[in-house]
């Protein structure tokens, strides 16, 4: 028997080892892929964990901010609504 | 590679889960029986089949858009077999070597050769030395050609060639009742 025939017969009788899983077997092997991919990652969990974390920070840090500020304001002045009036070497103070 | 395929990748590769499902269910029976018939156990090979597409989800962001999704995945299960192979290999080796160990053959294994002829040929497959075997089951079994194999496994053309040419040659020999 030449060599392209014995490798032709060979490969029609090998076919017969083909593994064939049973339809059970491939919808296991599916359902735990779908499983393990729509699973989080550790990274994915941290994000979800320090995302609220981060915001409330910031809004504390945002607030903080703003109240420091409006102290600094109140302290340089800037509150004070009276008018000074210098007139003939005297001054007066209006609206306090 | 069609576009229905190209439009499940893109469609994955933005997130999307239940796309994959069909990209999956389109492969997995192959990558289930390239998997079986490297490592030769239905047990480790349905692991494997998991294990593959679960590696090629994770990186699929990095998946070149147009290229088939076939010889990433059959590629992937290949090399994840024959670590599997070789970490069998490392334990034998550091196992005593007292008792002959019996070869990683299951139920299945047996259920799934059917007829006479079949089951010489496997067990003439089953003497080769590991890689010819390796790459023969692929040709004979799995029908891939040369260039597909060396692609799957990472070695040479050439030596997929040598491999066959040398399995060929023991494979006619103990197989010459059958096809003289």
């Amino acid at each position: 028997m030449t060599d392209d025939r014995f490798i032709e017969r060979l490969r029609n009788d090998a076919a017969a080892l083909r593994y064939e899983p049973a339809p059970a077997t491939l919808t296991r092997i599916r359902a735990r892929i779908q499983e393990r991919i729509s699973r989080p990652t550790v990274a994915q969990l941290l994000a979800a964990w320090f995302r609220p974390l981060a915001a409330t920070l910031a809004a504390v840090a945002v607030a903080a901010a703003i109240a420091v500020a409006s102290l600094d304001t109140s302290e340089n002045g800037f509150g004070d609504t009276s008018v000074e009036i210098v007139m003939a070497g005297d001054s007066y103070r209006v609206g306090e | 590679m069609d576009s229905d395929e190209r439009a499940l990748i893109e469609r994955v590769q933005s997130g999307d889960t239940s796309a994959y499902d069909a990209l999956v269910s389109h492969y997995l029976r192959k990558v289930v029986s390239i998997a079986w018939n490297i490592v030769r156990n239905a047990h480790d090979a349905e692991d494997l089949a998991q294990e593959a597409f679960v590696k090629a989800y994770q990186s699929i962001g990095r998946f070149r858009s147009g290229e088939p999704f076939g010889p990433w995945i059959y590629r992937i299960v290949t090399n994840l077999s024959l670590d599997l192979l070789k970490h069998r290999r490392r334990v034998r080796h550091e196992e005593i070597s007292e008792q002959e160990q019996a070869p990683r053959r299951d139920e299945a294994h047996v259920a799934a050769i059917s007829g006479e002829i079949a089951q010489r040929i496997d067990e003439a497959l089953a003497e080769l030395p590991e890689m010819q075997q390796v790459v023969a089951r692929l040709n004979l079994i799995e029908q891939f050609e040369h260039r597909e194999i060396a692609a799957m496994t990472g070695i040479s053309e050439g030596t997929v060639r040598s491999h066959l040419s040398l399995a060929r040659t023991k494979l006619k020999e103990k197989l010459a009742d059958l096809y003289d």
